[in-house]
């Protein structure tokens, strides 16, 4: 009296299972799975790209998955608890928590799965190696430019993200170290200020500490959501090119606002290398090769003199299309 | 148990009843095996499988009597959360697991009996009212652990989600032999006592079962509060699994969970459930999913496929059932 009812699973099933393009199919190359923190965001997309980039240049099959939604710890588990029993030749991760992930990656390596981490660490030594941006040194480079762009003397404020993100706390601590090191005429008004996980958060806090401090020459944002809001902002009192604006990461937002002149320059990140070289990491772990234990993707500093060359117009512009309409 | 086709109370499943869902579990495997690369069928998948079912399996334990008796819990995700949290503070403050693991289970039992009052006291429907605790008890999870998750010493909580246990002649993981213990005693108890038999009859119809003398309110409450403790028990599974107390875990597991005790051939309209379908279910979504994953097909997939069976179940059932009268 069920059997219809699974009949029509099966056959659903099949017809799905059929239909797709299934990137695991059967070959003789060495299969990496790719688990990002998640799956719907620009960011991990150019990562994905860079992973499929090197596949095809190493001769690697990639397989693609992650959870969802970036907080799904127990997700993330499960796709590399199922990516070890499969029996893949390499896990490339970038884990969502720095705890939580390392018994499934202990057991991968247990198993002989060597475990190439990237963009974000984790509190376990087996792994092969680190794949990230050196956020300390793009805090130093944002630093070079507002020392620049001032002259060496003036009055800067920074604000900080959200408390305990380390990738921000290193690029803040970069920044400000440097302030305090190569610029002894440049003062830091307010550095104690958070932002929080949100745009509208780091909005509000960037309208407080400008209404605060309305006659600061410089301002500097460590990420996305920060440089968002110091730029709305600044903008709100018709501030824009009289207090310079240093940000990191771009969006489309962003990349307009440089290109306006709302922001002076922009430290980058490279996603796209980031998927590349944690990719090629894992071809060579299976060649048997020495990795080295971190690799630093690299930071740039683009401004509206250099947006459009051609480096740096594919990293505001990932080659997204060529490497993701594969199937 | 009041229909004409006699006694619902047995120990063991009707086999014809249970055919559905082992005949759909087997298919879902045999066609992975067919799909998926050999890995899927190995000895260690099977445990890694087994140990992914075992959240969605203790919550459905405990969901399958609240379905049973017509009623439906949204809680269960937000009450894991919480019950993780808390282990896992526990864990901080006195590093037992013995204490850790009673309070976790404990504060899904105030939760669930707090859903039982609230339905039977204030005359709520069972779906706000445990609407109402899905909010709240989330929100207790995030400012237990201060909108962050805990780093909390684990003790040997974690080994009872290992999927291999370091005494291996176990085989599974402990939490999956206490999944199928627990399953085995919980059946007993809705099939062979009295307050199993109240159960089906509150599902069946609960103004009869009032007019025959059953205390109703006092059994909806203990059916809540069963719920809570399973669903505390798989909070503390998920502090084992993660090593971390999550406040943004199981996000929408109640879903997951419902499905399972619907693929497993129970009814929303209340007056039937059987536990050993509800664990077949539970089983059958995690070997979906991790088909899916051998096969390398994407997640959508997978979620579009759960949803046609949970459909194709219960249209299959409630045409089997007019087609009795």
């Amino acid at each position: 009296m069920r059997i219809p009812a699974v009949l029509v699973a099966v056959i659903t099933t099949i017809l799905f299972a059929g239909c797709e393009h299934r990137e695991g199919g059967h070959t003789t190359n060495p299969v990496v799975a790719v688990i990002p923190k998640g799956t719907s965001h620009e960011f991990w997309k150019t990562v994905h790209a860079g992973a499929n980039e090197a596949g095809s240049k190493n001769d690697l099959e990639i397989i693609w998955k992650g959870p969802a939604r970036e907080d799904d710890r127990d997700e993330q588990i499960k796709v590399v608890e199922t990516f070890v029993a499969r029996g893949v030749d390499a896990i490339v991760i970038a884990p969502l928590d720095d705890t939580a992930l390392v018994p499934s990656l202990k057991e991968a390596s247990g198993r002989g799965i060597p475990v190439i981490v990237f963009d974000s660490d984790i509190k376990w030594d087996g792994k092969t190696t680190f794949v990230a941006t050196d956020n300390t040194r793009g805090g130093e480079l944002a630093a070079r430019e507002v020392g620049r762009l001032l002259d060496g003397k003036g009055r800067i404020l920074v604000m900080r993200y959200v408390e305990g993100s380390a990738s921000t706390m290193k690029r803040e601590k970069g920044f400000l170290d440097t302030i305090a090191s190569e610029y002894p005429g440049i003062e830091v008004v307010s550095s104690n200020q958070h932002g929080g996980a949100t745009v509208e958060g780091c909005y509000k806090t960037a309208e407080n500490l400008l209404a605060k401090y309305p006659d600061v020459d410089a301002v500097f944002g460590p990420c996305e959501p920060a440089t968002f809001g110091l730029m709305k902002a600044i903008d709100d009192i018709d501030k824009e090119g009289t207090i310079l604006l240093v940000g990191f990461d771009a969006s489309d937002k962003l990349v307009e606002g440089l290109r306006d002149g709302k922001i002076a320059a922009l430290v980058v990140q490279n996603p796209f290398a980031m998927g590349d070289l944690a990719v090629t990491a894992a071809r060579s772990t299976i060649d048997g090769d020495d990795v080295p234990e971190f690799m630093d993707t690299g930071c740039t500093l683009i401004t509206l003199e250099n947006m459009d060359e051609p480096g740096n117009k594919e990293l505001l512009n990932p080659p997204l299309d060529k490497w993701l309409n594969t199937k | 148990m009041i229909e004409s086709n006699g006694r619902r109370v047995r120990l063991v499943p009707d086999l014809r009843q249970m055919l559905g869902p082992v005949l759909g579990l087997v298919l879902v495997i045999v066609i992975f095996g067919i799909i998926a690369p050999q890995s899927f069928l190995s000895v260690y998948n099977f445990k890694v499988v087994a140990a992914q079912s075992v959240i969605v399996g203790l919550g459905a334990i405990g969901m399958t009597f609240v379905i049973t008796s017509g009623g439906i819990d949204l809680s269960v995700g937000s009450v894991i959360a919480l019950a993780s949290v808390l282990t896992a503070l526990m864990m901080q403050q006195f590093d037992s697991p013995v204490v850790a693991i009673a309070l976790g289970v404990g504060i899904g039992a105030v939760c669930g009996a707090v859903n039982g009052l609230v339905i039977t006291g204030l005359r709520i429907v069972p779906f706000i009212a445990t609407l109402g605790m899905f909010g709240i008890a989330r929100g207790i999870a995030k400012y237990l652990a201060g909108e962050q998750k805990i780093d909390a010493p684990a003790g040997w909580i974690p080994e009872l989600m290992a999927k291999e246990p370091s005494a291996s002649w176990i085989l599974v993981a402990p939490g999956v032999w206490i999944t199928i213990v627990l399953g085995i005693l919980m059946a007993i108890l809705l099939n062979r006592t009295t307050f199993g038999t109240n159960t089906f009859a509150i599902g069946s119809n609960e103004s009869t079962a009032r007019l025959c003398g059953i205390q109703v309110r006092r059994t909806k409450i203990l059916i809540y509060m069963l719920c809570g403790i399973f669903a505390g028990l798989a909070g503390v599974m998920q502090f084992g699994r993660l090593t971390v107390g999550d406040p943004t875990t199981a996000l929408g597991k109640e879903l997951d969970i419902i499905a399972a005790v619907v693929i497993g051939g129970a009814s929303l309209a209340g007056g039937e459930g059987r536990i050993s379908g509800a664990l077949v279910g539970a089983v059958l979504m995690a070997f979906l999913a991790n088909g899916c994953t051998h096969a390398g097909v994407p997640n959508y997939v997978q979620e579009i496929i759960i949803g046609i069976i949970i459909i194709a179940a219960v249209a299959l059932d409630s045409y089997r059932h007019s087609g009795s009268r």
